[in-house]
């Protein structure tokens, strides 16, 4: 067990803790006590997420830390006070992003009277009214925090159109022409408002809006959403279900480290391996539709199961020769030197910092930072016997790439041993599972999967068979915070493509 | 090039019903679009989309599909568009941006709504979202599908050129 300074350990929290759920501890709090604890776990535990919720009296902050020792999460729950007594973003900087959404959403003071981006709605957007504290003021439309572009440097706007097939964002990259010397972002031009939508609904229609969270990981954040559901219900998945539910994540995360090498061909103008690597991507998608009916895997994925079995023997014939390909395909990329010569030492984040920031999936793993919970936080015993996580050095672009095909090798291993080994699989489709139609009191629920980009978070809570508080959290939210670091690292203008294709986040699940 | 001139029929006549008007008006852009026939450029716009979307329209340039030698291009600035393919429910944020990429475009030019947010498949209107993006830009073709996979994003871009006939259309009767 790790121990910080104060000596303070996780197991002796858990101790003084209630549990809802296995794995999960609450710790309610004083807003004092609050403020005197985060410092204290920030040395030993990753910060996972930092939320505001309604409770019986007033309005409550969460912040939710993850231990990997454990293999559990700490809830840190205190009443919502107008500031928090520390300055959150010295002790915790990751949760940086965290602390503008409360003081835009909820008119939080950040701690330390550290000037906050206006960060959900962009200064165009009057229209829409973001949720306010009672009697709170309206916020003007430009809040962001004053920077100062000075010298030979311009700001050069890229957004929030971008080129062919790109999602909308605004990048404000400042630059003296050639060298990048730093990076504004806005990244709320597209939020959707889904935990809004969720309030009141039921919960498959509810899991349909955490499928459409991030279309290119509608596997991973639904089956964060049903894990939460089920936990709040109290239904347990049969093991043949669970197993279907990673196979999908699996298949999922194939397709998208594909996606992320045509990205990456793109962006380094290396036109024969962009057309391989699509090849192999429409390739996947192909195999995902004859395997689970759709090329994205949407409608997979319900509360207490999965609606349909995977087509086994399709996937069975493809594996091999999917296989070989991808091989031939990283090799070829390695040896090619201008390709190489244009990842390495681009776009690099250091293991303190990917440590200091929360993050997690491929961008922590390159950076040598081992966080996987498909190894730490099992959901069952069962489906990923025998687990190797990837990792690598030292959080460039090019570790990035190697942690990319050492995760296609994983899961294309344990497809493999799924498929063949008889475990066993739903084969056929599934008679809807106990959540569709469950009613019952008010109960919470905290879910978790590794997806493609790393660890999504779905806090949820029902009464009635229907959300009355939803917050997602997906992969993206932790990993863009590392975005504009990366981009500072002695970069050039057209290091920006690369970095964000090796980075392969969307900014619809951090827009939400 | 020739000017092309106009089917009298396809013109609006005095006195002619709401719906024949309409159906006119259809018939003359699609004439008008006539001169893009062989080539076409297109401005991509994500008004708020899940990504799958995009990951198709990136598809179209792949080997799979190769919208090249179909004289279909992607273009970085809509100065250069005759096409804006656009993506996702209308978020509210991006009205801004999505009406000033379409004014920026020279006539003629078309508008083609991909997957099923921009038709209201998805999100309703409300604060956040607009549900259907024909509050902020005319759409011309409709490009059905939660995403539309890339063969059916070639459908739609040859519908919008007149290259190939419309078969079924949301109004009944128009054909």
């Amino acid at each position: 067990m790790n121990e910080g300074e104060s000596g303070l350990t996780l197991a002796q929290l858990a101790r003084n803790g209630t549990s809802s759920q296995p794995m999960v501890v609450n710790l309610h709090m004083s807003v004092a006590g609050a403020g005197d604890l985060v410092a204290k776990l920030a040395p030993i535990a990753r910060f996972a997420d930092m939320f505001v919720r309604p409770a019986e009296q007033g309005l409550e902050r969460v912040l939710v830390f993850a231990d990997a020792q454990s293999g559990g999460y700490l809830r840190l729950i205190c009443p919502l006070d107008k500031s928090f007594p520390v300055p959150l973003s010295r002790v915790l900087p990751a949760a940086y992003q965290e602390e503008c959404e409360l003081y835009e959403l909820w008119g939080v003071e950040p701690g330390g009277g550290k000037p906050v981006n206006r960060v959900i709605l962009p200064p165009s957007a009057e229209t829409a009214e973001p949720l306010r504290l009672p009697g709170g003021d309206r916020l003007s439309s430009e809040v962001r925090a004053p920077h100062v572009v000075q010298g030979e440097a311009i700001e050069f706007p890229w957004g929030p159109i971008r080129g062919a097939g790109q999602e909308s964002l605004y990048l404000g990259l400042v630059t003296t022409g050639e060298e990048l010397l730093d990076a504004y972002l806005a990244m709320f031009h597209k939020h959707r408002g889904l935990e809004h939508r969720m309030v009141g609904q039921t919960l498959a229609r509810a899991l349909f809006l955490a499928e459409r969270c991030e279309g290119l990981g509608a596997v991973g954040n639904a089956l964060a959403f049903a894990r939460a559901a089920e936990a709040a219900l109290g239904i347990a998945v049969e093991p043949a279900a669970e197993v279907t539910r990673c196979l999908a994540l699996e298949l999922e995360r194939i397709y998208n480290h594909i996606g992320s090498l045509a990205a990456l061909g793109a962006a380094t103008g290396l036109s024969v391996g962009q057309a391989e690597a699509e090849i192999l991507l429409e390739d996947c998608l192909r195999l995902n539709a004859r395997v689970f009916g759709h090329r994205y895997i949407f409608n997979l994925l319900e509360v207490g199961g999965v609606r349909r079995g995977a087509d086994l023997a399709a996937l069975d014939s493809a594996l091999d020769r999917l296989e070989a390909r991808f091989e031939s395909l990283v090799a070829d990329l390695l040896a090619t030197n201008s390709y190489v010569d244009r990842l390495e030492g681009a776009g690099t984040i250091a293991a303190e910092a990917a440590h200091r920031l929360g993050l997690v999936g491929p961008v922590a793993r390159a950076a040598g930072v081992a966080t996987d919970l498909r190894r730490t936080h099992q959901v069952s015993s069962t489906s990923y016997v025998g687990f190797r996580p990837a990792r690598e050095q030292p959080g460039d672009c090019l570790a990035r790439m190697r942690v990319g095909a050492a995760e296609v090798r994983e899961s294309l291993r344990l497809v493999r041993h799924w498929v063949r080994s008889g475990t066993p699989l739903q084969d056929d489709w599934a008679t809807p599972g106990p959540g569709q139609d469950h009613v019952g009191g008010p109960a919470e629920g905290l879910g978790w999967a590794e997806t493609c980009r790393g660890e999504a978070l779905v806090h949820l809570e029902v009464a009635g068979g229907r959300v009355s508080f939803a917050r997602l959290r997906p992969a993206a939210t932790r990993n863009w915070r590392a975005f504009d670091d990366a981009l500072r690292a002695r970069n050039v203008f057209t290091d920006v493509p690369i970095v964000e294709a090796s980075f392969w986040l969307t900014v619809a699940g951090f827009a939400r | 090039m020739t000017p092309r001139v106009l089917d009298p029929g396809a013109l609006p006549l005095p006195g002619a019903a709401h719906g024949e008007i309409d159906a006119a008006a259809v018939r003359l852009k699609r004439r008008s679009m006539a001169v893009l026939r062989r080539s076409l450029h297109i401005r991509t716009v994500d008004t708020g989309s899940c990504g799958a979307c995009e990951s198709e329209i990136r598809l179209l340039s792949s080997p799979y599909y190769d919208f090249h030698r179909l004289g279909l291009f992607f273009t970085p600035t809509p100065r250069h568009a005759d096409c804006l393919l656009v993506t996702g429910p209308g978020c509210r944020a991006m009205d801004h941006a999505l009406l000033s990429a379409y004014e920026a475009m020279p006539a003629p030019k078309v508008v083609v709504a991909v997957g099923a947010c921009p038709l209201g498949g998805v999100f309703g209107a409300d604060r956040y979202t607009r549900g259907e993006i024909t509050d902020v830009v005319p759409v011309d073709v409709v490009v059905p599908g939660c995403p539309p996979s890339p063969l059916a994003l070639i459908h739609g871009l040859l519908l919008a050129l007149d290259r190939i006939e419309e078969r079924i259309t949301l109004q009944e009767g128009e054909q």
